[in-house]
């Protein structure tokens, strides 16, 4: 069976720099995918070219069999492709719920339906009470987790998590990260890209590693918490990541 | 302010006492539409009726710029070119070749909702003061094309329809007619746009308006819900620019595709509410009568004194209550426990 | 030949002066990212207040400059505080109406005390210059020449002096700035009263040029906007090549089209640069569509 998702030398230039240069890796169903690096390293570039916020100046996308290369945001959007946003944008002006209400739409057309679907989400991931809340009220936390919510609720083939993690306490880390590792078993495959490393490492399938916009590893955690390489990217001292 | 829809899967529903998101209708709105509907039929006063045509007919073309600019958040100061646009179609069709009205609004509403499109495709890539900007501009080059293409549309001296009474010329010796007449633009505009708010589209301008890259991530297309948004607002902008033709039987460029009018649209549901149902239609039963009053008892001398009171009210709603009469209204409802 | 040439050197200084009444709006676009749509009738006031001086004081509307240029402002200063402050931490709509709000009220205010009617000034001097086949009007050359000392002064402290830094600092990143100790409320206020002063010197260079009438700042401030446009928001050079390339062009449709259609040209210009280059001229990229809030 083919992989879910495949990168193929995927590059992207901004003027004269390189933010992503030369990625290839590929993503099978059911994985959970940790995507790890010191900041500037490309993650976020990563995600757009992934998610079609960006086109890539340079190579191949490809998702579920078919070529997504340059296809724009909404477009991957509906062939299942949901992604959180680091700094959470939310919908100001609507409601918890209305929030979530929106990609749920992209499973149920009825307003009704779709009310249910995100009421149902927002139980999920622990926000069942805000649902009526303006959005405007929220801490960055309670943001964070309507922004899991949001991607949820469009049932998608494959999440792009970004950064989920801050601003929770480590109470709130624990539950989450059981969450997010309950999401495979469920048909939904994720990537995650975070700085909470602990979390990252114990739940990940596989972690991914890049650096200057290239990936510098790709394996099993406990073998890249080794890796020399991936040490020295991180400030260039003996850290121990496992 | 927008509270989600209530659950239809139970047989009975409380009523709702104050306007919420959605089809359903509130106390609040079927009392105000019976109160119009009553008006209309029973007949006005002749020295009020004036203000009743144009406050309703304000009230819809309020309705009509909201669904672009309150919902959408596509802001125009330039929506006097498609109420001149549609004005000047509808009549030249009539005057010209003898098409009824009836028909004529129709191709108005075709006419402007292209040039929204068009104007929506130009501008897609703006955002904020740039948009506004381009609609100012745009509305300028239609009002200069109008002022000078003189065998279309008789140049800066107008184009008048004659006065001949008959339900096929859309003319009507009785106010009371035209009355009626607004009032079922009025209500057939708030239709629509009550069922939009109420729909998944209705959610879908909204979050382009709210967060544009959000609302792609979530496989909403902003290009395609901003030029349907700016379509469906300027035709029927379009369709009262027509009646609007045919109620003062004569149409002056320099007036009718006017920054002050489009302005006007603004200004109405701003003060009445951006981004809900009843907004708009509030604030032009506000507006309107006071700007009417204010003109006809002070005349010439208060040039503009009418002007001064609202760009000040404008000023002062918008900064303390951004979301007008109908926000306020929100307000109340929720700290008395309402719905 | 020699025609078109008169007719492009007088567009250049036109549009010098243009450009001058517009340096105010794109210093409060780049630092504010705010757009003033009463910035036609801060115009306004000031040219009425530049013949109010010379009419009645018998003053010359150039020297008038020293009152105008401090009275708007203070003007400015006080609108900001009353109103643009207030509107910045709201969506973005809200400055929008209330800009729109207090252009219509100072409009209407100015209708009701000054009437409709036309005033001008009476011209400053006897005769023309004669620059080899070319005349000018002297009043012309005076106002380009006030705004070329005017753009090199803004050059000069905007590089040199610490204000000007912080307000290159703000126009590029506002939150960066505030963490860099930038006190950016304050250079948010001088920079709006700034940009008014200014607009109260452009307005006594023109008064000799032009009539004022209480909707004069609406014809102005269209061409002030597609100037800020062309030339790119909150670059005062910029400012200069976008007034330049307005003035000509108005100089030679006006001349070639009929001058009603003339108006229609930098409209059309102005719709086009949105649509193929909204970053203007030389602007920063993107300036366009990053807009407000983002």
């Amino acid at each position: 069976m083919t992989a879910l998702l495949t990168l193929d030398m995927v590059g992207r230039k901004f003027g004269s720099l390189w933010a992503v240069r030369d990625v290839s890796f590929s993503v099978e169903r059911g994985e959970l995918l940790g995507l790890i690096g010191p900041n500037g390293a490309g993650k976020s570039t990563l995600y757009n070219l992934i998610a079609g916020a960006l086109s890539p100046t340079k190579g191949e996308i490809s998702f579920d069999g078919q070529s997504v290369t340059g296809w724009k945001s909404h477009q991957v959007a509906r062939v299942g492709i949901a992604r959180t946003f680091q700094i959470p944008k939310p919908y100001r002006q609507l409601s918890v719920v209305e929030n979530v209400m929106l990609t749920a739409f992209q499973h149920e057309h009825s307003v009704r339906r779709a009310h249910a679907l995100a009421m149902d989400t927002l139980t999920d991931v622990g926000l069942g009470e805000c649902a009526d809340v303006p959005v405007s009220t929220l801490t960055v936390g309670l943001l964070k987790r309507l922004e899991v919510a949001r991607a949820l609720a469009m049932r998608p083939k494959l999440v792009l998590f970004d950064e989920i993690m801050a601003g929770l306490t480590p109470t709130e880390v624990g539950t989450m990260t059981r969450f997010v590792s309950s999401l495979p078993s469920r048909g939904i495959t994720v990537i995650w890209v975070e700085h909470v490393l602990y979390a990252i490492m114990k739940t990940a399938t596989r972690i991914m590693v890049l650096n200057r916009g290239e990936l510098i590893a790709n394996g099993e955690p406990a073998s890249v918490a080794r890796d020399p390489a991936v040490v020295k990217a991180y400030l260039g001292e003996e850290m121990s990541l496992a | 302010m927008s509270l989600a829809p209530a659950d239809r899967s139970r047989g009975t529903q409380p009523p709702l006492l104050l306007p919420r998101r959605g089809a359903r209708l509130s106390i609040f709105e079927i009392v105000l539409l019976l109160i119009c509907v009553v008006l209309a039929l029973v007949g006005i006063p002749q020295n009020l009726q004036d203000i009743a045509v144009l406050a309703f007919l304000w009230a819809g073309l309020a309705l009509a710029w909201n669904i672009a600019g309150g919902y959408a958040g596509l802001i125009s100061f330039g929506h006097a070119a498609f109420f001149g646009v549609g004005a000047y179609t509808s009549t030249i069709l009539f005057v010209g070749f003898g098409i009824t009205p009836w028909l004529g609004i129709w191709c108005s509403g075709l006419l402007s909702a292209a040039l929204g499109t068009v104007l929506a495709l130009i501008c897609a890539r703006l955002r904020g003061p740039f948009f506004i900007l381009s609609t100012l501009a745009a509305a300028e080059v239609v009002r200069i094309a109008a002022l000078n293409w003189a065998t279309l549309t008789g140049g800066p001296e107008g184009l008048s329809i004659p006065p001949v009474a008959g339900l096929a010329n859309m003319v009507f010796a009785s106010k009371g007619t035209y009355v009626a007449l607004m009032l079922a633009f009025l209500v057939a505009v708030y239709a629509i746009t009550k069922w939009l708010e109420g729909s998944r589209y209705g959610y879908y301008l909204n979050s382009v308006r709210d967060d544009a890259d959000a609302a792609s991530a979530a496989g909403v297309n902003p290009l395609l819900v901003r030029t349907v948004a700016m379509a469906l607002s300027a035709g029927l902008t379009g369709i009262g620019g027509s009646l609007f033709a045919q109620y003062f039987l004569y149409l002056d460029p320099t007036f009718i595709i006017s920054p002050e009018v489009s302005f006007q649209f603004a200004l109405l549901a701003a003060v009445g509410g951006l981004g809900t149902a009843v907004g708009p239609v509030l604030g032009s039963f506000l507006i309107t009568p006071m700007s009417e009053l204010l003109r006809s008892y002070l005349g010439n001398q208060a040039a503009g004194l009418h002007l001064v009171i609202y760009s000040a009210l404008l000023i002062i709603v918008m900064l303390y209550f951004p979301g007008g009469i109908a926000g306020a209204l929100a307000r109340l409802s929720r700290r008395g426990g309402g719905s | 030949m020699a025609t078109l040439g008169q007719l492009v050197l007088s567009g250049i200084f036109i549009g010098g002066i243009y450009a001058l009444m517009s340096m105010g709006l794109t210093l409060i676009f780049g630092v504010l990212r705010v757009v003033n749509f009463a910035h036609g009738e801060f115009l306004m006031l000031a040219m009425y207040g530049a013949w109010a001086m010379t009419r009645l004081l018998g003053l010359n509307p150039y020297l008038a400059a020293i009152a105008i240029g401090p009275a708007m402002f203070l003007f400015g200063a006080i609108v900001h505080q009353l109103i643009v402050r207030r509107a910045l931490d709201k969506p973005h709509l809200v400055v929008v109406f209330a800009t729109m709000g207090l252009s219509i009220f100072m409009q209407n205010v100015a209708l009701m005390v000054m009437t409709a009617d036309l005033w001008d000034v009476p011209p400053i001097f006897s005769r023309s210059v004669e620059v080899g086949p070319f005349y000018f009007k002297a009043e012309l050359l005076v106002g380009f020449a006030v705004t070329i000392a005017c753009t090199a002064i803004l050059q000069w402290l905007i590089r040199t002096t610490y204000l000007g830094k912080a307000i290159r600092a703000t126009v590029q990143d506002g939150e960066a700035a505030m963490l860099m100790g930038i006190p950016v409320p304050r250079i948010f206020l001088l920079t709006f009263a700034g940009g008014s002063a200014l607009v109260g010197l452009a307005a006594c260079i023109m008064m000799p040029l032009f009539s004022v009438f209480p909707t004069v700042g609406l014809n102005f401030v269209l061409i002030a906007f597609v100037i800020v446009v062309l030339g790119g928001m909150g670059s005062i050079e910029g400012a200069l090549l976008g007034g330049i390339c307005i003035g000509v062009v108005q100089s030679l449709s006006s001349y070639y089209v009929a001058p009603a259609y003339g108006q229609m040209f930098y409209f059309i210009l102005f719709l086009l640069v949105m649509v193929f280059r909204p970053n203007g001229l030389l602007g920063q990229k993107g300036s366009a569509t990053i807009g407000i809030n983002d």
